[in-house]
């Protein structure tokens, strides 16, 4: 698992320096290393800096992806929600919309500021993922809302799986 | 004399809130009791609210037991109001015949509760050797408007008015060192930015999160949470030169709510690098953590109080319940406290009271905990929810 887990860390480091360097968009993700399930399971949150905000838009169009769902107190992106990341990698490689904002949220349970971090850390384990299926990452802006934004106002655990997501805004 | 057994009574409760519960606790006794028959107002609105205020504030602070009959401390003067407010105070030891305290106070008549806060915390000082509360302030969230906005009330929960008018999300307020500003999270520019009350201009407002912005007590540095560099870490930033230090390394954890020590040498923070969040120590020059949390499913939100003492949220057996730790021997209690979901706990300048957040059936309210004795009490509720309060310094 750790070895799976450090072969997919420098795969994600190589790429990234790939993209930050020679700026090419890979559309293409190792078929061997993402056919295992394990793999999303750890997301690979590594020292890919994020955009000054300045300028950039801070809203985008919710529904044109589904959100994806996370574990409680968990920002690994499940193999079963994986496929939405890939379809939004898929539209932003082919050129459509100029970039993503990734929302993070969580459930409502926890402290406040304890899960305006978490919210990030599902972001961006979600635009970690993005960026090795080939998206730039100067396109992809994260934001965490914490607990602030439930889409279930509800106060149960159907609520909570519900709130504990990712969305996608597309500018 | 009782001034003398309240400075040995101080250092017993400060040596003993760790260990046992002194004599003190016990219900009924350990209170001061203390008479205010003697003091005499006018019949106007204001005099009368202003000793109103005052006996409530004496009873709030923990230490006294209001009566009009023999008390150990009598309260005698009188408090004339016109367009300014004038209240001459004298405050006696009964036994001895001392006086604590012969002054004045005056401020405008609109303000006569403010002036009580003043003259409670006053006679608390006099009487006890120890600070009082009731001048300070509480910043909270509030729901109320139907966004989240920041509010500032006093101590008893009075005298409540909205400061944010952001049309956004506001995140956990802290007081400025010099108590004169609030350092918040704000949505207001569509992304989670560090902002001050006294400018437009954010503190913090890189890419990604910007979030719990704590100044340090010299009021130079700011400790904050960043995701800039691609995952939640604890920076600190100089606010003179705008250069960020880097204090946290934790690739896989989530780092959340730093509070500085005292003396500034020293941050307290929420980490979840061991796998579930607990409170660290660090050097404010960084350095190797210390854990200080060991029990509890979660342990979140703490505040360094003056007093040298951290109080932090702790989930145990399914409930929030607020922990009191000594950092130096690492002794630590849970306060007594319902079924209800306490958090967000700060301390009031008293070092004796803790302010939180109680949740019950989905509604938070504002109380006042008593790490002593007395029973919480509400301080802010209804008209929506209202949670991560601060209290001034």
């Amino acid at each position: 698992m750790n070895k799976i887990f450090f072969k997919m860390f420098l795969f994600v480091a190589v790429a990234g320096s790939l993209v930050f360097l020679g700026g090419c968009r890979s559309n293409k993700a190792d078929a061997d290393l993402y056919g295992s399930d394990n793999l999303y399971g750890d997301p690979l949150l590594g020292d890919m800096p994020l955009n000054d905000i300045g300028g950039l838009p801070a809203d985008g169009d919710r529904s044109l992806f589904p959100a994806v769902y996370f574990a409680y107190d968990s920002s690994q992106v499940n193999p079963e929600e994986a496929k939405k990341c890939e379809d939004v990698a898929n539209y932003l490689n082919k050129g459509k919309g100029q970039g993503v904002i990734v929302e993070g949220h969580t459930d409502e349970r926890g402290s406040r500021e304890y899960n305006l971090a978490l919210g990030e850390r599902r972001a961006l384990a979600v635009r970690d993922y993005l960026i090795s299926l080939g998206v730039n990452p100067a396109i992809i802006q994260t934001k965490s809302y914490g607990e602030e934004m439930p889409d279930n106002m509800g106060h149960d655990e159907s609520a909570w799986r519900q709130n504990r997501r990712v969305v996608f805004a597309i500018y | 004399m009782i001034r003398r057994l309240f400075i040995g009574f101080s250092m017993l409760l400060a040596a003993s809130s760790f260990a046992q519960r002194a004599v003190v606790e016990r219900e009924g006794s350990g209170k001061i009791s203390i008479n205010l028959a003697g003091y005499r107002t006018g019949s106007d609105t204001a005099s009368r609210n202003f000793l109103s205020v005052l006996k409530s504030d004496l009873i709030r602070s923990g230490y006294f037991t209001v009566t009009s009959s023999t008390a150990s401390i009598n309260v005698v003067g009188q408090v004339r109001a016109g367009s300014q407010m004038k209240a001459d105070v004298q405050v006696y030891n009964v036994a001895t015949r001392a006086r604590l305290l012969g002054k004045s106070y005056d401020g405008p008549s609109t303000a006569s509760s403010a002036l009580a806060h003043r003259v409670a915390d006053e006679i608390v000082y006099a009487v006890t050797g120890k600070p009082g509360m009731a001048s300070a302030k509480i910043a909270v969230v509030g729901t109320r408007s139907g966004r989240k906005e920041l509010y500032i009330c006093d101590m008893d929960g009075k005298n409540m008015r909205q400061i944010t008018n952001d049309r956004s999300i506001v995140v956990g307020p802290r007081w400025t060192p010099d108590g004169k500003n609030l350092v918040y999270t704000s949505y207001k520019r569509g992304y989670p930015n560090v902002f001050i009350t006294s400018s437009g201009k954010p503190l913090a407002s890189y890419g990604g999160l910007n979030a719990s912005g704590a100044i340090s007590p010299d009021g130079k540095s700011m400790a904050v949470i960043l995701s800039k560099d691609g995952n939640p870490e604890l920076y600190v930033k100089n606010l003179r030169t705008g250069s960020l230090k880097r204090l946290s390394r934790t690739q896989r954890g989530n780092e959340a709510s730093p509070c500085w020590s005292p003396d500034g040498n020293h941050i307290v923070y929420v980490s979840d690098a061991s796998g579930r969040p607990h409170v660290y120590i660090i050097s404010a020059n960084g350095g190797t953590p210390k854990r200080i949390s060991s029990s509890g499913t979660e342990n979140v939100a703490p505040d360094w109080g003056k007093n040298g003492y951290i109080t932090w949220s702790s989930r145990i057996g399914g409930k929030y319940r607020v922990v009191v730790a000594n950092p130096l021997n690492r002794t630590m209690r849970t306060l007594e406290t319902d079924w209800a979901d306490y958090e967000d706990p700060h301390w009031a300048p008293d070092g004796r009271h803790i302010i939180c957040a109680r949740t019950s059936n989905h509604q938070s309210a504002i109380y006042l905990l008593d790490t002593l004795k007395d029973s919480p009490v509400a301080l802010i509720s209804g008209s929506g929810d209202w949670y991560s309060p601060a209290v001034s310094p």
